[in-house]
């Protein structure tokens, strides 16, 4: 009787610690295969092959998760949420996720942590529209900024850079997806 | 008998578990897993509750911007050039971890070495600091790295004044009326930490390392961030103090010997873009 309690304990160690490993193990292949990287460039878009001029199969907004199938380098084979299938220039991903954008609820710091774009971009918009915001022109009227320094804030505001101007800029540096 | 049983299937049950729970660790800690990427976001998403909006941000921003501009000087009368550092920041900012708000990039015609961010993405760069540059790299590495304080909000983070705006409903109402004198106060102590003080060590060192990362992911030799830095060093005995790169940040070589352990994550360095010809093209 002794003999078996011992031998069924012995077993009973045996099984936990197999089954440690087989978790290990079936860990280590799971995370393998489903690597989880972020969208954090503005007009990402998945690739039906790994050069920036191939086509475009899907835009990918910031903030999108996608699953690495394959890498390539500077290229990643992914899936998306959608399931599509296709190929992104790994600096347009990231391991961590991006900044999430909040909009104000219960007090300026009490913010949600919801997108606000639509918000961020009316304001762009604004400014560029009438210059200082109110509240700046009445910061600078408060403290007596002389008008010279308003203007220059104002130009440096209306100063702008295009998705078109960016994406020569960077074709002419072979930069980024444009290297090849 | 029995009771060396017992300890037995005791221990049989703590090896199992132990076993588990260490493999768990493990995961947490490496920062390629996928339990500790879903914790950071999951830890992102629950301190962003607390932080500032855009436009708030952005027009305490704007307030910065007109006292660092009454200080270190005007944005210098040449477009090629600021036209040229906008490009160069804003090919930077759409692979940072905050590529969705609009940023601004600004040569200041300063005679000290130093760059800024305000918040709301208003960088600010010096003719000084800009001329101490050899390539667009570089251009980049610094901007990244004010890019980086953006991104992670660190000039608000940093002071405890911003706490006033907790319960006031707009922006207008926070810098008006009752309100103005703590609003003005809140740029005053921004402008301490940002020109004199500086941020804390732990946030320029986040900043650096956002640095070689993003002008990695835009395609820029990440290497570039290390060049400037020991650049500057060698600078620093003949530089001015006040107000500078070297007075609002963390020791040179500390910074320096962080970056190059972190050297061995970018094995393709070398094979990316660099940019000389262009940079002093621009320059000239």
């Amino acid at each position: 009787m002794r003999n078996i309690l011992v031998l069924g304990s012995i077993c009973l160690l045996l099984l936990g610690c197999a089954a440690t490993a087989g978790d290990l193990a079936t860990t280590t292949s799971s995370s393998a295969a489903s690597e989880i990287r972020w969208v954090v460039g503005t007009g990402t878009t998945l690739k039906a092959e790994a050069v920036a001029s191939s086509a475009d199969i899907l835009p990918l907004a910031v903030g999108a998760e996608v699953q690495v199938l394959e890498n390539a380098g500077r290229w990643l084979k992914v899936q998306s949420a959608s399931k599509e299938r296709g190929w992104v220039f790994a600096g347009r991903l990231s391991a961590t996720p991006p900044v999430a954008e909040v909009t104000p609820s219960e007090g300026l710091l009490a913010a949600s942590a919801q997108q606000s774009q639509i918000e961020i971009a009316k304001a762009d918009s604004a400014r560029s529209i009438r210059g200082l915001s109110a509240e700046t022109e009445g910061y600078a009227k408060e403290r007596g900024t002389p008008l010279e320094y308003r203007q220059a804030l104002d130009g440096i505001l209306a100063r702008r850079v295009s998705k078109g101007e960016i994406i020569s800029f960077m074709r002419a540096g072979k930069l980024g997806e444009y290297a090849q | 008998m029995k009771r060396y049983l017992l300890i037995l299937c005791f221990l049989a049950v703590a090896v199992t578990a132990s076993a588990a729970w260490m493999d768990q660790l493990q995961k947490l800690a490496d920062p390629e897993s996928k339990e500790r990427k879903i914790l950071s976001g999951t830890t992102q998403v629950l301190s962003s509750s607390k932080e500032i909006d855009y436009i708030t941000e952005r027009t305490i921003g704007e307030a910065l911007a007109l006292e660092s501009m009454q200080r270190f000087g005007k944005p210098v009368a040449k477009e090629t050039m600021q036209q040229y550092v906008n490009l160069v920041g804003a090919v930077v900012a759409q692979s940072s971890l905050r590529s969705t708000i609009p940023y601004h990039f600004t040569v200041l015609d300063s005679s000290v070495q130093n760059a800024f961010a305000a918040p709301g993405g208003m960088i600010f760069i010096s003719k000084a600091l800009l001329e101490t540059l050899t390539d667009e790299a570089e251009l980049a590495a610094v901007l990244a790295h004010e890019i980086g304080h953006v991104a992670a909000k660190h000039a608000l983070k940093s002071t405890q004044r911003a706490q006033f705006l907790q319960g006031v409903g707009t922006i207008t109402a926070a810098t008006s009326g009752g309100k103005g004198k703590e609003y003005q106060a809140l740029i005053g102590d921004l402008q301490n930490k940002l020109f004199d003080q500086g941020l804390d060590k732990s946030m320029e060192f986040e900043a650096d390392l956002a640095a070689m990362e993003t002008s990695y992911r835009a395609g820029y030799n990440p290497l570039a961030m290390i060049r400037v830095l020991e650049r500057l060093q060698k600078l620093e005995a003949s530089s001015v103090k006040k107000g500078s790169w070297f007075s609002t940040h963390p020791p040179l070589k500390e910074r320096i010997a962080r970056l190059k352990r972190e050297q061995a994550r970018y094995p393709d360095a070398a094979t990316l873009a660099e940019l000389p010809e262009r940079f002093r093209g621009k320059m000239k």
